[in-house]
């Protein structure tokens, strides 16, 4: 029913944000073509731990596509070889036999690394905290039909806010910009009616909040859309430049 | 010990408005020289932590993950519940409650059932005003589809991700309240000890994830809003991260543990194939809406599923339920496929797994239909199994999915320690002994939006000269902090030979095969000296590699792991005393002549409340008695 | 005004000052281009064709100035991007590959950039800055005695295809940064770019070979 490989595990280990850090080869016989890479990395752990040595720290959670807390980069691309999908959902059965595998943590300024694979990604929390949500009070809120929003609309918005989160779009981006999860954000409550009161403030604070976090500049290289596992598309990104566009232009936010 | 539910008096329509109306207040200037203690930040978590922050308390909200945009309640995909009657179709706040109490078997308070009901409807209307994109009609209007077999159309959903995106609503109005400084959220941290004065609630010490230090936060009052304890079976649909440490360090500190035998198990996961499995991924229930449930008749059948002819398939629920048929609810879907492949029939690497075939609903409406509905939830299944079900049929296995029980609170959302509230999955109000279909994200909200900024003013009212008293240089701080550095010392220095994990996997085989669907006194008894044994394994031979001052989640997995095998044996002692079939549960003596689940109403009607009484020893019983003054107990039949 | 520095320092701001310079640089090319068509007429028309531009005096000195306002602000703003994205990943992937969404334009924009600066050097140098006083020397002369160096000519084609290349990049990223993308009209602005950037290497190529054989 199921097969074995045998590959070699090259890995980033690195204690903290201020460790150098180096690759660890690590041969890893007899993998379950069945298991996912997390499990695949959870045996090799619970290998390590048996032997007393410091275990891989990587981060996962939900490991069901949704929660946007795995993700590295494998053999060079953020997420692994797959499209459309995070980490966690990639199985080994992609793999050969012999295959040497390279893992590394997201890399970006903005994204320290806490230990090996683990990187901080609260700069991102930091994005949506300058603006990344409706002031709508608890208790307020007019009757939910009371204002139609066209399914075409409704449906793009979802688009949008899919994004987990995950950053991948950093670790791919050629200049380590947020711009494609930022947009995201943005683009989901500017085109709903309840968003439009604040979108002028909010995609000028949430810009200038990616900017001061230390991500870099978008110079349209697509390749956040390329990796992202929920598909979020780059027209996100030219709806935010339209949106701070109007906002600078055209709004009171100085 | 005196359990007092406080439901106001009166009649169940008019409680909630009649509590509201009379409860005590805090005035607004004083609001700010209260700080609150959130544990956990999903959707109880996040929605409360962002509510009494715009109400002007200081919030300190505490996160496992990285971000509380992670919390596990992002995983919910179906839907949300919500007595809207947008459809026109019949539904109203008493269907709605008289669903979930009668979906769960009578097994919870009328009052509080009811009232989940009654605020349904607001939390879609905060949900659209914070910019949830919710599912749509051509007309602009919200979409509803009927969920889990429900009679009418009221839940509401956001594709297949609802739980993310009300998880992101509410993430994003905890953001704003972060942004301006009424919330300050800790990232990375997992409570370790509830620390009490003068036998309050009055902080918390938690781990700093990465650097494995301990931190004290004083507050006025402590509310857990942590999750289910799901986790405890091993392989289940729950995230790695959730755990039930809070909710057992409660328990320690005399908090009561309600109902810890009742586990959702849900009928529709994606089975085990191996050992090193760490997780079942669940399909959305709708797939039985076309998919036959089948095993060979022959036992250890192991040929190929399209070479075993008609003949010799054993349509199992279709052939017991004629009238309901693949559409049987949960329970009753879980159980019977347990039972077959306890009695050999099952399928897969495993045996333990039953066919969901489709090939008869392709041949009727054609691959097309089919794949229009349910094409995403093939693709995932074709990545994770490797096998294309519009050719073979799926193999599916219940798995562990939700946590009807966890520590008993009355009306106001309070344990029975002064100052510990706990909302959402991590208390045992609503759902009684089984939960419907798209009322989790549900409770979680009403109880963070809707309830908690109501019902935690009465207890500060009448705090309100010790407000802020209490601070983190008061000697119980540090006296818990030198425990919680003591537990961890001693795990530390066990320096055995097994792993948590290897532990763990071996009581969640006991768990899934005892203390799961179906259960008898004599495998309860066994469960029970299984986790025993266990427990002493653990203390004896247990290896944690690594240091503690470190990020290592062997440390965590651990220290998570000796809360489990404290809770398990609970669960196995619920179980056990609970003589009766009830919601998600077959015990084997309590059956009708037809072989169904049997409630025993004169025996059982009342919450059984766990009292901690020490390390190794049996925790101590307390019935909560159910009083149904507005409906009738009837019992469930679905042949 | 300090909106406008708020604006113009943002990403975005830099972006839009980028997309603004850079298309407008794609629209003087096909100006140029259509311009030096006229070599193809033979010296006459390419001579008309100059004292015609030559005629409109004081205009064509500001277009001089506004292009070199342009260059000053896409080239410094391309130098301060180059600079801020590299400060923005300070330790480099040691195994990464493309996920399939960059293009050789895309990845080589700050290089192609550089090479034609140092182009447009050349260029001016030998075309614009040069003494024009002497009666035997007109612009098609010095075009034809430029063109007969086979070194100018290669340097020109290798020349042409940067741009062309800078181009494929450059055009419909311009637009993407407007915010001008739409499922409908993306697919064409990209086919445009894809069109302008080989008519650019085409009709730009094609000038130095034809003039080295007309010489």
């Amino acid at each position: 029913m199921s097969d074995t490989i045998n590959i070699t595990l090259k890995v980033w280990r690195q204690k903290g944000a201020d460790d150098k850090g180096h690759f660890e080869t690590i041969p890893v016989k007899d993998v379950e073509t069945h298991m996912s890479f997390l499990e695949m990395l959870d045996t090799v752990n619970e290998q390590l731990a048996l032997e007393g040595k410091d275990i891989i720290a990587f981060d996962n959670d939900c490991r069901e596509g949704i929660c946007g807390m795995c993700g590295c980069l494998v053999n060079g691309i953020a997420h692994g070889p797959l499209k459309a999908m995070t980490l966690c959902q990639l199985h080994m059965r992609k793999f050969s036999d012999g295959d040497t595998i390279a893992v590394e943590p997201w890399r970006a300024k903005a994204f320290k690394v806490v230990k090996d694979l683990v990187v901080d990604r609260s700069p991102l929390d930091k994005i949506i905290q300058a603006g990344g949500y409706i002031s709508a009070n608890t208790g307020g809120a007019p009757d939910a039909n009371s204002l139609p929003i066209p399914m075409e609309v409704a449906e793009k918005a979802m688009d949008a806010a899919a994004c987990i989160g995950c950053g991948a779009c950093v670790a791919a981006c050629p200049n380590a910009s947020a711009m494609l999860f930022t947009s995201a954000k943005v683009s989901q409550l500017a085109l709903l009616p309840q968003g439009r009161p604040e979108a002028a403030k909010r995609a000028i604070n949430m810009i200038r909040t990616h900017d001061a976090c230390g991500f870099g500049n978008c110079t349209n290289e697509r390749e956040c859309e390329a990796v992202c596992p929920k598909e979020i598309k780059i027209t996100n990104i030219a709806r935010l430049n339209r949106e701070f566009i109007k906002a600078s232009i055209g709004s009171d936010v100085m | 010990m005196q359990l007092e539910s406080k439901v106001p008096s009166g009649p169940l329509t008019e409680k909630w408005s009649k509590y509201r109306g009379e409860q005590k207040l805090v005035n607004p200037a004083n609001k700010r020289k209260f700080t609150l203690i959130c544990v956990g930040s999903g959707l109880a978590g996040a929605a409360a932590s962002a509510s009494l922050g715009e109400l002007g308390y200081n919030v300190k909200c505490f996160c496992i993950q990285d971000s509380p945009r992670r919390a596990h309640s992002i995983a919910a995909q179906g839907g949300i519940n919500a007595a809207k009657n947008y459809p026109n179709d019949g539904d109203s706040i008493w269907r709605l409650f008289y669903d979930t109490i009668k979906g769960g078997d009578f097994r919870s308070r009328e009052a509080d059932s009811y009232r989940l009901a009654e605020v349904s409807a607001a939390i879609i209307d905060q949900g659209v005003a914070q910019g949830i994109p919710f599912a749509r009609d051509y007309g602009g209007l919200l979409a509803n589809r009927s969920f889990g077999g429900a009679q009418v159309s009221r839940t509401f959903y956001a594709r297949g991700q609802t739980g993310q995106q009300l998880l992101l609503g509410a993430y994003s109005s905890l953001s704003r309240q972060i942004a301006t400084g009424k919330v300050q959220m800790y990232n990375r941290r997992e409570m370790m000890e509830l620390v009490m004065v003068n036998g309050k609630a009055k902080g918390i010490i938690v781990r700093n994830l990465i650097t494995g230090e301990y931190e004290s936060h004083a507050g006025d009052a402590v509310l857990l809003c942590t999750g289910g304890y799901g986790n405890v079976f091993y392989l289940s649909t729950n995230a790695e991260s959730c755990n039930c440490g809070a909710a057992v360090k409660a328990w320690r500190k005399g908090a009561l543990f309600a109902n810890p035998c009742f586990t959702q198990i849900h009928p529709t996961c994606i089975p085990n194939s191996g050992d090193y499995q760490s997780k079942l991924t669940l399909m959305s229930e709708s797939l039985r809406n076309d998919g036959r449930v089948w095993v060979p008749r022959k036992k250890g059948d192991k040929r190929a599923p399209n070479e075993i002819p008609e003949s010799e398939r054993w349509y199992y629920l279709e052939e017991k339920y004629p009238s309901f048929g693949n559409l049987v609810p949960r329970d009753v879907a879980s159980r019977n496929a347990k039972q077959v492949c306890d009695a050999g029939h099952g399928v897969g690497p495993t045996g333990y797994a039953v066919y969901l075939d489709f090939a008869d609903a392709i041949k009727r409406d054609g691959r097309d239909v089919v794949e229009r509905k349910y094409g995403n939830l093939f693709d995932m299944y074709l990545n994770i199994v490797d096998d294309n079900p519009y050719e073979t049929p799926m193999m599916m296995y219940p798995a562990s999915h939700y946590t009807m029980g966890g520590l008993w609170v009355d009306y106001e959302l309070q344990s029975n320690i002064p100052g510990l509230f706990v909302l959402g999955e991590a208390n045992f109000s609503v759902h009684g002994a089984n939960r419907l279909g798209a009322s989790a994200l549900m409770q979680g909200l009403a109880d963070g939006y809707f309830v908690i900024p109501y019902t935690v003013a009465p207890y500060l009212a009448s705090i309100y000269g010790e407000a802020g008293q209490v601070k983190e240089d008061n000697p119980a701080f540090k006296e818990a902090t030198q425990q919680v550095d003591d537990g961890f010392k001693k795990l530390m220095s066990i320096n055995g030979n097994r792993t948590p994990d290897s532990i763990h996997r071996e009581l969640g085989k006991v768990m899934v095969d005892k203390v799961g669907m179906a259960r008898n006194e004599a495998g309860l008894k066994e469960a029970i000296d299984k986790i025993r044994a266990l427990r002493d394994e653990f203390w004896k031979n247990l290896k944690v590699p690594g240091i503690l001052d470190d990020f290592n989640k062997n440390v965590e997995k651990a220290h998570r792991l000796a809360d489990y095998l404290e809770l398990a044996e609970c669960m196995a002692l619920d179980a056990l005393t609970r003589q009766e079939s009830c919601g998600c549960h077959l015990r084997e003596e309590s059956q009708s002549p037809e072989g169904e689940a049997l409630r025993k109403d004169d025996q059982f009607a009342h919450v059984s409340a766990w009292e901690y009484t020490g390390f190794n020893k049996e925790p101590k019983l307390h019935k909560e008695p159910l009083v149904f003054e507005n409906v009738e107990l009837t019992q469930r039949s679905y042949k | 005004m300090n909106w406008v520095t708020n604006t113009f320092s943002t990403s975005i701001g830099k972006k839009l000052l980028m997309a603004i310079t850079g298309l407008s640089f794609c629209g003087f090319l096909a100006v140029h281009l259509i311009g030096n068509l006229t070599i193809y007429g033979g010296q006459g028309m390419f001579l008309s064709y100059v004292e015609h531009l030559h005629s409109l005096g004081v205009l064509v000195t500001a277009a001089e100035w506004v292009l070199v306002l342009l260059a000053i602000v896409h080239i410094a703003m391309g130098l301060t991007l180059f600079f801020q994205n590299l400060a923005a990943r300070p330790v480099r992937y040691e195994v990464k590959k493309a996920a399939g969404g960059r293009t050789i334009g895309s990845a080589t924009m700050p290089y192609t950039g550089i090479i034609i600066l140092l182009f447009i050097i050349i260029h001016l140098l030998t075309f614009r800055f040069v003494d024009k006083t002497p009666v035997e020397i007109n612009d098609y002369s010095i075009l034809t005695a430029t063109f007969s160096q086979a070194g100018f000519v290669l340097l020109y084609i290798a020349a042409v295809i940067i741009v062309a290349i800078h181009v494929s990049h450059g055009l419909w990223s311009g637009f993407q940064t407007l915010g001008f993308n739409h499922s409908k009209y993306m697919p064409f602005i990209m086919g445009l770019g894809i069109v302008f950037s080989i008519i650019v290497g085409i009709g730009f190529g094609f000038i130095p070979i034809y003039a080295s054989i007309i010489a």
